[in-house]
């Protein structure tokens, strides 16, 4: 009983959970945006909305849960606000002067920005799926969408994305 | 897993936020607090001026009726002296 009790209260600790998912949080509404200050804003407004839900939450898996649902929600809210869709048109993208290549720092920018103008739910996908290492089920839970049509927008966005970098002369290694 | 998604793995690994991340959270968390203690305050004032109010109007109606029972009481007290002193005469 005493024993639950602790576990009941680490769940709640905070800080802890601020510690803990400060990067996951910050990192999925950044990835989405592409905007560190606004990213940094709307990562304190899902810590302040944790602190108002804190009574809600069972356990640390639930915590987690929690946290990338409602990051996921404001980021998509955030961009709608926006109402700038893609972030980074895919023909505004400079061509390189020199091809960057598998591995290459210059590529890891040059997909961010790519990823920055997929579509709203492709882009949330891959986030998920690449930055949170999620499977399509769990992505499909967070997002309130079918599995199917995960995995459907994995499989577009990794054609689009490997035909982009190929007409920018970036291939299999 | 081929190279692509492997490069996706590297481009997206997660970042942290600024430095002074918790401690702007925090700040902000005390500075929501007292808006709401203030909106609660500022509710038992109203509420509570708003029950004095009605408690300083019911006042104010019991005096004024006690004030004319008060006034017809002594015409009542008048008249009553005023006939008694006619049908003494007669």
């Amino acid at each position: 009983m005493i024993e639950i009790q602790s576990a009941a209260r680490q769940a709640c600790d905070f800080g802890e959970l601020m510690r803990e998912h400060r990067s996951m949080v910050f990192s999925v509404v950044y990835h989405f945006l592409h905007d560190r200050d606004l990213a940094e804003e709307i990562a304190q407004d899902v810590f302040l909305s944790l602190h108002r839900n804190l009574g809600e939450l069972e356990s640390p898996a639930h915590a987690a849960h929690w946290l990338r649902r409602v990051a996921v929600q404001r980021s998509i809210d955030a961009a709608r606000r926006r109402q700038r869709r893609p972030m980074v048109a895919l023909e505004s993208l400079p061509e390189p002067s020199v091809r960057p290549s598998p591995g290459d720092p210059l590529l890891g920018e040059m997909l961010r920005k790519l990823i920055a103008s997929l579509p709203e739910t492709q882009r949330m996908v891959v986030i998920l799926r690449y930055q949170e290492d999620l499977d399509p089920s769990e992505i499909a839970g967070i997002m309130g969408i079918p599995v199917g049509t995960v995995k459907s927008h994995l499989q577009r966005s990794l054609a689009l994305l490997r035909e982009k970098l190929e007409r920018r002369g970036v291939g299999e290694r | 897993m081929d190279w692509l998604e492997q490069e996706l793995k590297q481009a997206l690994a997660r970042k942290e936020p600024a430095a002074d991340f918790d401690a702007r959270v925090r700040r902000r968390l005390v500075r929501t607090t007292p808006r709401w203690l203030a909106a609660a305050a500022a509710l038992v004032v109203i509420a509570g001026g708003g029950a004095l109010y009605r408690r300083h109007q019911g006042e104010q109606a019991k005096e004024q009726v006690m004030q004319a029972m008060r006034l017809a009481g002594s015409k009542l007290n008048r008249v009553q002296a005023h006939v008694q002193a006619m049908g003494e005469r007669q």
